[in-house]
């Protein structure tokens, strides 16, 4: 058998063994993508049965719509916020969790508990931690009469605590993994050359902790340009729309108004941001692989 | 020069043994590692939970679905509501006593979510889609002229069917364009609680709520004056409406709804008055029903308005302020009794259902609208009767005297705009009315921009 044949029936064998999973994809995640597309170029409204082609009025309409502008904007705002203290604060955990310690296993399963809490539950129970009549937090705080839930400006702060308590124990286990990566023989090389605890930092476990920090800020980034359950539950984008981000915005206008029109503009340049924040992420941590 | 030992090399330049190289694989997998057992325990505890969901499902007291007589009824019926939390067996043999008047007839429950934005997205879904099932079902008051629109729901008959034997309330809340397109089968009404042994006498005015409630929070520190619900919610579209009712305000013409009207900015700035100014605590503006009763329940407040649900819990045994609490309408402005927004259910019709089922169905509708059926619901479930006679009925004035005594208020509650649209300008009025309370823009800022998204809205060709 010649050389390109092999290559040709492997290649066919290849294709033959991905072709379900590529099926499945197909039909669970870009199907639904063009759909909310095609649909996005319609003015539909179930209740009026209508269906008629606008072509790009949505997103004309989109590009007008303050309280859109004001989504996103907020949306970015969360994620930059709550992804950057997650990272600040998983990353002394992991470091904390790496050291061998008695009772290490047991700490590293309990710090996993408000990652393993369903959203819904945790918020709920936060929703209780901020209530302004009988919570504990506004008790233990200094500016105690202040109603977080359901003053301006404060409102989504409450969002962003609720998704770094519930987020950073998640940030901190890919932390960990990675740490996990890193090789013993490095540290003691370094030891031996003199290096001190700081230097020990800085030089071998940062950067080669850098991967798994890109991956933990892709994953995170992504998750919170989504956010939608905990705001949901917390506030229903509340009070005067200043929780709502850009899913809770689409969600309104898809399924309380039923605009299946406008909502599915609204959620395809959600879509579309994801996607462009994804990809810059990618490309950096390709760079870092090659570099 | 020759590179000194590896190991002190990697040291020196950790790069050297690259995130490219072996580390990094052994990130990822680690990582994905890591990342499948997340994905298992996700998927785990999302298992549990659906499960748990289910259980609690099963538990619930009138989620029993009378079994479906699949050999007995020729014609089945399908009847879609939400749990009425209450002992099952009152209802269930409502509909055996349907069955045994319509032999051949086997009536089949379908529970719906306990949640009103879920329900009426499973209605959005089914309808949208044409089903044919269910044949009756229950809608919320403020669904129903988008649902006539959409040719959702069975018209019954012209705008008068129902006059005379029903609330007009609840009556107004049935009719869209002169017909009448369902049936109320029980209603809701807003109304104002008070502490009667702080405030004896119930005010009639909002300066006397306030004045009141003022002089019971200056002898007692840490007391609340007025509780209300002021969370982003269509709650606070029923607490805004009327304040601005109670200020003279009107719903505006048929076919706009009037945001920006004088009315409408004087209510609204008395409900910005009252959190601003202390009379209401900060919590208002994100109290729904609940927080609101909770904390009127532990002796907390002078004052609350919320539904009539709220006074069997009042009452209740071991409840703090038991025995202390009056209800009265609404205040306003000038002194006459306010209007309390209308909320409640109503029955209709799936204009798809298949053939064979229109008699039964219709028959359905009738039994549960009837009389009896309102004395079943006010006694065992303590729903409000839509129908007038009920309250009249002895075991109505005899196990639930409270409800029989809200036969005024009742009457006088007021229908939200019956309107297609609603739904689309529910989420419009809300944040409207939102930045209006939480002080974010001037009440009349806040309601000149509601106007123009809901003039957006409405002014589109339907």
């Amino acid at each position: 058998m010649s050389l390109a044949r092999r290559l040709r029936t492997e290649r066919a064998q290849a294709i033959l063994f991905v072709a379900p999973a590529v099926m499945v994809l197909v039909a669970v995640a870009l199907v639904p993508i063009l759909a909310a597309l095609w649909l996005s170029f319609h003015r539909s409204i179930l209740l009026f049965g209508e269906r008629a082609f606008v072509g790009l009025d949505n997103y004309a309409l989109l590009l007008r719509d303050t309280r859109f502008h004001a989504a996103l904007l907020r949306t970015l705002y969360f994620a930059a916020v709550a992804v950057t203290i997650e990272l600040l604060l998983a990353l002394p955990i992991a470091l904390l969790l790496h050291r061998a310690m008695p009772g290490r296993g047991f700490l590293r399963a309990a710090v996993l508990i408000p990652w393993a809490i369903p959203t819904v539950v945790s918020a709920r129970i936060w929703g209780w931690l901020f209530n302004p009549d009988y919570g504990l937090l506004p008790r233990l705080l200094p500016a105690s009469d202040v109603n977080w839930l359901g003053t301006p400006g404060y409102a989504l702060h409450a969002a962003i605590v609720v998704d770094v308590w519930k987020t950073t124990p998640f940030v901190a286990l890919l932390l960990l993994a990675g740490l996990q990566g890193i090789p013993e023989d490095l540290y003691r090389a370094a030891r031996v050359d003199g290096a001190g605890r700081w230097t020990l930092l800085t030089r071998i476990t940062l950067p080669l902790l850098m991967p798994a920090i890109l991956l933990a800020l892709l994953f995170r980034t992504l998750d919170a340009l989504r956010v939608f359950d905990a705001i949901w539950v917390l506030t229903e984008g509340g009070p005067a729309n200043t929780t709502e981000t850009l899913s809770v915005y689409a969600y309104k206008t898809l399924l309380r108004a039923g605009n299946f029109g406008y909502g599915s503009a609204q959620s395809v340049v959600t879509f579309l941001v994801v996607m462009a924040v994804g990809v810059i992420y990618l490309r950096v941590l390709g760079a870092g692989r090659e570099g | 020069m020759r590179q000194p030992a590896a190991p002190a090399s990697s040291a020196s330049n950790p790069r050297a043994a690259g995130p490219g190289g072996p580390v990094w694989s052994r990130l990822q997998s680690c990582a994905s590692r890591a990342l499948r057992h997340q994905l298992l325990r996700l998927l785990l505890s999302a298992a549990l939970a659906v499960a748990g969901l289910e259980a609690c499902r099963r538990r619930a007291p009138d989620d029993a679905d009378p079994p479906a007589k699949e050999a007995g009824g020729d014609v089945r019926v399908v009847l879609a509501m939400q749990p009425l939390w209450g002992p099952a067996e009152p209802f269930r043999s409502l509909l055996r006593e349907f069955e045994r008047a319509h032999p051949g007839v086997a009536v089949e429950v379908r529970t719906l979510p306990n949640a009103s934005d879920l329900t009426y997205q499973a209605f959005l879904t089914a309808f949208g889609g044409g089903a044919r099932e269910p044949d009756v079902f229950v809608l919320d008051v403020v669904w129903l002229a988008g649902f006539a629109r959409a040719g959702w729901l069975e018209s019954l008959g012209d705008d008068t069917l129902l006059r005379g034997t029903f609330l007009p309330s609840a009556v107004d809340a049935a009719v869209w364009q002169a017909r009448t397109w369902a049936i109320p089968w029980f209603v809701d009404v807003g109304l104002l609680y008070r502490r009667t042994d702080l405030v004896p006498d119930a005010p009639a005015t909002f300066a006397e709520l306030e004045d009141s409630a003022r002089a019971a929070m200056a002898t007692r520190p840490g007391l609340q004056g007025f509780l209300w619900q002021g969370r982003q919610y269509e709650g606070l579209t029923c607490n805004a409406l009327e304040a601005i009712w109670g200020h003279g305000g009107e719903g505006g013409a048929p076919g706009r709804l009037t945001l920006n009207s004088p009315e409408a900015i004087a209510g609204l700035t008395w409900l910005r008055h009252t959190v601003a100014s202390g009379l209401s605590p900060p919590s208002t503006t994100s109290a729904a029903e609940e927080e609101a009763r909770r904390g009127f329940q532990q002796g907390g407040a002078v004052f609350m308005r919320n539904w009539p649900y709220a006074w069997a819990q009042l009452q209740a045994e071991g409840s703090p302020v038991r025995g202390k609490v009056g209800v009265s309408a609404l205040p306003t402005l000038s002194g006459a009794p306010g209007h309390g927004a209308l909320g409640g259910w109503l029955l209709g019709l799936n204009p798809r259902s298949l053939q064979e089922r229109r008699e039964a169905s219709r028959a359905l509708l009738a039994h549960l609208t009837s009389k009896e059926a309102a004395v079943v619901l006010a006694v065992h479930y303590a729903r409000l009767p839509a129908r007038e006679d009920a309250y009249s009925d002895p075991r109505v004035t005899g196990a639930v005297p409270f409800l029989a005594s809200l036969k005024p208020l009742v009457s006088a509650a007021r229908a939200r705009p019956v309107t297609p649209y609603y739904s689309l300008l529910a989420d419009a009025v809300q944040g409207s009315f939102s930045s209006a309370v939480t002080g974010v823009a001037a009440p009349r800022e806040a309601l000149d921009e509601g106007q123009r998204l809901a003039d957006a809205l409405m002014g589109a060709p339907p």
